[in-house]
């Protein structure tokens, strides 16, 4: 986003420029989004906390697409993994060990996606990989659907939200603002650990390997060992979210590894932004607020917002982020990054 | 054990009825259709519509099959026109993306003309009961599929492999520049084409309809059933869609017989399988 050789050239003259624009807008979204629970109903929280949790999944994503080119249409399944990892250990009553759950849950999610990318990396790109993913997603929500243990097909209800015992004092998570405080405290961990990933050293050898593959391997990057890796920390990054999202919804079913789960990372990147760290997030708060603004139209909504992907897609394929960027350029020319 | 074979192969044939419409647009246009279920559904929607709670006898289902095949072929042509054409020559998850955008669309406009609750039909009189094989009782209506089945695959196999029309879409598919050159209208048919693919959609829905619960998510358990036959048996490749939808109904019976506590799981399982032995398809992938 903010390129600070940019910064650098232009800030000191320029009362305002460009980043100092966004970072004002960004300070107070996150300002309004940690003030929530003063603000609305649980209703709404539910909504926003659900939101958050998702952004974070889509984030992780997008570093998958965005800085290794490759597309997954099966995170949803890794999603719903960390789920039911969280699902089954708080049942169980393991609740004071909220947080090495979440631990166990996000390397099981690694776990899992490194079988999977090991295999099927290697051998498969494109439409293919995205097809194995999804029916391999398909395949967990249909076993899960049959497993009895796990609730079969109506899932795991009533998972308690966790009191968390440190060493010195203890976290209460039962209310709804409680754990919506949480939810923020693990969006903005999560979304700093993936922003520090995709501006280190590991995002520049993916987006060197998405650039041109042949060149990046000529200087000695690893491409497929490099594309496992990105493959790997989306998959722990999906489950993680999972393993937040299990007792924030209470309730874990099978249709967290459907096609709905797995395509919205896609959806949110698209609308928010493609190939900026920020666009998930954007376009989940957006899609949030099409969702809730359209909720009492059946039907009506999947148009609207088949409507408004089909209009990313044709006419502003920058999503939200590349339309605003170039909007404030043209309004303050010379002020900013080009 | 007959009883079981022949409803994997109705299954089996049902999904390639889906998947050869899917094929055939992703010869012409290199487009994985999300959208192939939605308007497979349309059909199926049209088709109850036209025929109530019971078509009269089997023309009259195949007749408003047909006819529903064409609404949804003109669909498919404003959906090439405004969508699909504009996309030429940009990265392949953007195309995907738009598909899902316009699956999305459809769906939407199911949802709000038919409403959300659930229509069943009948089979018309005639394959409303079974037949008597060997000692096994079959229902009729599943014969009727597999002979739609196979029908199909015969007149597209030799449309696409036997006759000039077929001969002018492959050339079009393997070098649309060159074949332009030769003084054939590209874009023509490649719209032809498209809508043949969307068309065939919906003649799925018509002649499926019957014994279907018909709701709003009856395309995707569908689409990806054809999804898997068509990467199975080679993306753009008729003939492999074919054995494909003959493999996934042997696997389909395998998992009813052995393992009947998890229906439908293994054909996942068969699909990774020999999505890994062959990449590209087993007859693999082809330009139509």
């Amino acid at each position: 986003m903010s390129s600070s050789v940019a910064e650098r050239h232009s800030g000191r003259e320029q009362a305002l420029t460009l980043s100092q624009i966004n970072r004002v807008l960004f300070v107070a979204a996150a300002v309004i989004i940690a003030a929530m629970p003063y603000l609305t109903n649980s209703g709404l929280l539910y909504l926003v906390g659900t939101t958050l949790i998702l952004a974070v999944y889509s984030v992780g994503w997008n570093f998958l697409f965005s800085w290794a080119g490759l597309a997954s249409f099966g995170s949803g399944g890794l999603f719903c993994i960390g789920a039911y990892v969280s699902a089954v250990a708080l049942r169980a009553g393991w609740e004071q060990y909220f947080l090495l759950v979440i631990v166990v849950a996000t390397l099981a999610g690694a776990a899992v996606a490194f079988l999977v990318g090991f295999v099927a990396l290697r051998r498969t790109s494109g439409i293919f990989l995205a097809i194995l993913t999804l029916s391999l997603a398909e395949l967990l929500r249909h076993t899960l659907m049959h497993t009895r243990w796990l609730g079969s097909e109506d899932g795991l209800p009533n998972i308690t939200r966790p009191t968390v015992s440190f060493i010195f004092f203890e976290l209460n998570l039962k209310s709804g603002p409680a754990y919506y405080w949480f939810i923020c405290a693990f969006a903005v961990v999560m979304l700093g650990i993936c922003w520090w990933l995709s501006h280190g050293p590991l995002g520049r050898r993916l987006q060197a390997v998405r650039y041109d593959i042949e060149r990046a391997s000529f200087v000695g990057i690893d491409v497929h060992r490099n594309r496992l890796l990105a493959f790997v920390i989306s998959g722990a990054v999906a489950a993680c979210a999972g393993a937040v999202y299990a007792p924030w919804a209470q309730i874990v079913t099978p249709e967290l590894s459907g096609m709905i789960r797995s395509t919205q990372p896609i959806l949110f990147t698209l609308l928010g932004g493609l190939h900026s760290f920020w666009g998930p997030v954007v376009g989940a708060f957006a899609f949030m607020g099409i969702d809730y603004a359209t909720r009492t139209l059946i039907g009506i909504q999947e148009i609207i917002t088949g409507g408004i992907l089909l209009g990313v897609i044709l006419v502003f394929r920058g999503g939200i982020v590349g339309s605003w960027n170039a909007l404030l350029a043209r309004i303050f020319p010379g002020r900013g990054e080009q | 054990m007959l009883f079981t074979l022949i409803n994997s192969l109705t299954l089996g044939m049902a999904v390639f009825l889906v998947a050869a419409g899917l094929t055939l647009i992703f010869g012409i246009m290199r487009i994985l259709n999300f959208a192939h279920g939605a308007f497979f559904m349309l059909g199926a929607y049209l088709t109850s519509t036209m025929v109530q709670d019971m078509p009269g006898s089997v023309w009259i289902l195949i007749g408003t099959a047909l006819v529903a095949g064409v609404i949804v072929g003109l669909f498919g042509l404003a959906v090439q026109h405004f969508v699909l054409s504009k996309l030429d020559g940009i990265d392949e998850h953007f195309m995907l993306i738009a598909t899902y955008a316009v699956m999305l669309m459809t769906v939407g406009g199911i949802k709000s003309v038919w409403g959300l609750e659930f229509h069943s039909v009948d089979p018309p009189p005639g394959l409303d009961l079974g037949v008597d094989i060997f000692g096994t009782f079959v229902p009729s209506f599943s014969l009727f599929i597999i002979c739609a089945g196979g029908v199909v695959f015969l007149i597209l196999d030799y449309v696409i492999h036997r006759s000039w029309a077929g001969k002018l879409a492959v050339a079009i598919a393997r070098d649309n520049w060159t074949t332009n050159l030769m003084g054939v209208n590209g874009p023509l048919g490649t719209k032809i084409v498209v809508a043949a693919s969307f068309a065939l959609a919906g003649l799925a829905g018509g002649l499926l309809l019957p014994n279907q619960t018909l709701s709003p998510a009856l395309g995707d358990t569908f689409l990806l059933m054809a999804f898997i036959t068509i990467v199975i048996g080679g993306l753009g490749n008729i003939r492999g869609a074919f054995v494909a939808a003959l493999i996934i109904a042997v696997i389909d019976g395998l998992n009813t017989y052995f393992l009947p506590s998890f229906p439908g799981v293994i054909i996942y399982v068969g699909m990774v399988a020999c999505l890994l032995l062959w990449p590209n398809g087993i007859l693999g992938e082809s330009r139509l």
